[in-house]
């Protein structure tokens, strides 16, 4: 639905976006992380026409942004970082001309603000001024003016900011209901929203994609449970042969030294508990000091860290 | 060419005039300054003139422009809006004629006050309807100019003083271009003097409706809507 091939946007010197590619399948959901400046808000703007690119190709249900942008305009629905509305209307005043300039049918127009109010919670505000809601009033009224026209693609920038724990599980309860009708890309810092909501993740730092796959794969690789983290007091060479020599013991590294003699050890394992007993059942029998024992897993926030301060991820 | 879009642009940006005391104010203050003066020139000349009451005024368009047209794409940029009007499937002309068509309602609302001085010289005396005519045709080109320059001047800043001061700075440059064209000799004076927006308003003020000076004027406003819409298309690069 959603294909990006080698984007590249710059200002001036500088690469914001730098030959990024990915697709998005439909009715799935893509999750863009990274940190902030990484060039999500640039990626999102060129994808919904508000931003023209250096080079690359990008299409959104078979249409090029740049070659026929009307058509891509009339298939998207998008909340910007900001939600663009207008203190000086009413919520209901504000989804008209919305209604207007998106093209929903006039006969439609009532009923579908109707029920776009009702779907984000909006009906007791419906009369107010958009510039007296509260940040998170405001935020849905954004969301509203994003799915009102019923695209088939959602490009949403942080959707669920300013949003109270009440709220963002709704919200996200919302998109999710949407996917599989609609393609949705969504950005955040939020990593378990990633992980809730998303099908797929990108990672982007600094202009480049550094990691794409499914939120499954990508915990998957990098699952917990296979590597253990020993604190043991004794010889360091000495303890690192004798584990080593341990069966369902893969790899053994010596990681530094606390305080007063103790050792710390990373070390791969098969995963079995058989493994781990092994490892404690040598540190006594060899009488050295167990002080920790702790299996070392790696969740989307440590993947998401070390990708974006520039460690490979093996 | 959506007219449905054009319209329902137009009809936002109508409701922001009068959604702050902006439009209001405006409005009162050009109630005053023209009432003023009609009541002044009428216990002075004691003709049913409108005339000299035009002429007067210009000048107050001349600072009210930039008022009315600060807001209207500089707002836009600022909140952020303009992200919903770029990504809306609408082109930049159905934009820019939208907002175009707000602040002329505007005005129209305000001229159109003006119709009581007029009904008050009918009833009281016995006006020469021909000059009246041709004055309100100039007043309203005269107006219309200047608004689609002011849009354009929106258009170039996020900052809505900003945008007035090129707009007093365009406007200010059109009127005393003629003085400058008085003290040059030969061709180049000429055209400092056609250029002048006196040189044009003169028929009209004196009861004239010359075509020509339509190719003036409407000059004016294409090139201030032309030129604002290849800015809005720049803003995307």
């Amino acid at each position: 639905m959603i294909e990006v091939k080698d984007l590249v946007k710059t200002y001036g010197d500088l690469a914001a976006v730098d030959h990024v590619t990915f697709s998005v399948p439909q009715g799935t959901i893509l999750g863009l992380l990274g940190p902030n400046g990484a060039g999500k808000t640039t990626t999102m703007r060129v994808l919904t026409t508000s931003l023209a690119m250096n080079s690359g190709k990008v299409t959104v249900d078979g249409y090029d942004v740049a070659d026929q942008p009307q058509e891509v305009r009339k298939r998207i629905g998008y909340l910007p970082e900001v939600p663009p509305i207008y203190g000086d209307m009413d919520v209901i005043s504000y989804l008209k001309f919305v209604a207007d300039i998106k093209d929903v049918a006039p006969a439609k127009k009532a009923n579908r603000i109707g029920e776009v109010l009702e779907m984000l919670d909006l009906e007791n505000m419906s009369r107010r001024l958009i510039g007296h809601l509260s940040l998170g009033y405001r935020q849905r009224v954004g969301l509203a003016q994003a799915i009102l026209h019923d695209p088939d693609v959602l490009i949403l920038d942080e959707p669920t900011r300013g949003l109270d724990p009440k709220q963002i599980l709704e919200i996200r309860k919302l998109i999710k209901s949407l996917s599989g009708q609609k393609t949705i890309i969504l950005s955040t810092h939020i990593l378990p929203e990633v992980s809730s909501t998303c099908d797929d993740v990108v990672i982007i730092d600094q202009g480049k994609v550094v990691a794409a796959d499914s939120v499954e794969n990508l915990s998957q690789r990098l699952a917990g449970g296979k590597t253990l983290e020993l604190e043991v007091k004794g010889p360091a060479v000495e303890i690192e042969k004798a584990f080593e020599k341990l069966e369902g013991v893969a790899t053994v590294k010596g990681v530094g030294r606390e305080s007063k003699g103790i050792n710390k050890f990373e070390v791969t394992t098969d995963g079995s508990i058989e493994a781990r007993e092994g490892l404690f059942h040598c540190v006594v029998k060899n009488k050295w000091v167990l002080y920790q024992l702790n299996p070392v897993g790696m969740s989307l926030e440590d993947v998401f860290l070390k990708l974006t301060t520039k460690e490979s991820v093996s | 060419m959506n007219a449905n879009k054009i319209w329902a642009i137009a009809r936002k940006d109508i409701g922001h005039y009068f959604s702050s005391p902006l439009g209001y104010v405006v409005l009162a203050v050009f109630f005053l300054v023209t009432g003023f003066f009609f009541a002044l020139i009428v216990e002075q000349t004691r003709s049913a003139s409108m005339v000299p009451v035009f002429q007067n005024t210009i000048i107050i368009l001349l600072f009210i422009t930039p008022m009315i047209t600060m807001r209207l794409w500089s707002e836009e940029e600022k909140s952020g809006t303009a992200e919903l009007l770029r990504t809306s499937p609408l082109t930049s002309w159905e934009i820019v004629l939208g907002k175009y068509l707000a602040v002329c309602v505007f005005f129209g609302a305000m001229l159109s006050a003006t119709l009581v001085y007029l009904v008050i010289m009918v009833f009281a005396g016995n006006p020469d309807l021909g000059p009246v005519v041709a004055n309100y045709v100039g007043y309203g080109l005269a107006a219309m100019s200047f608004f689609a320059l002011g849009l354009l001047a929106s258009t170039l800043s996020e900052n809505q003083i900003v945008s007035a001061v090129i707009t007093y700075g365009i406007l200010l440059m059109l009127w005393v271009i003629g003085a400058a064209g008085g003290s040059v000799q030969g061709k180049l004076g000429d055209l400092l003097k056609y250029v002048s927006i006196f040189e044009h308003m003169d028929d009209f003020f004196k009861g004239v409706i010359d075509l020509s000076h339509f190719f003036y004027f409407a000059s004016l406003i294409f090139l201030g809507l032309f030129f604002s819409v290849k800015v809005l298309e720049s803003k995307r690069s």
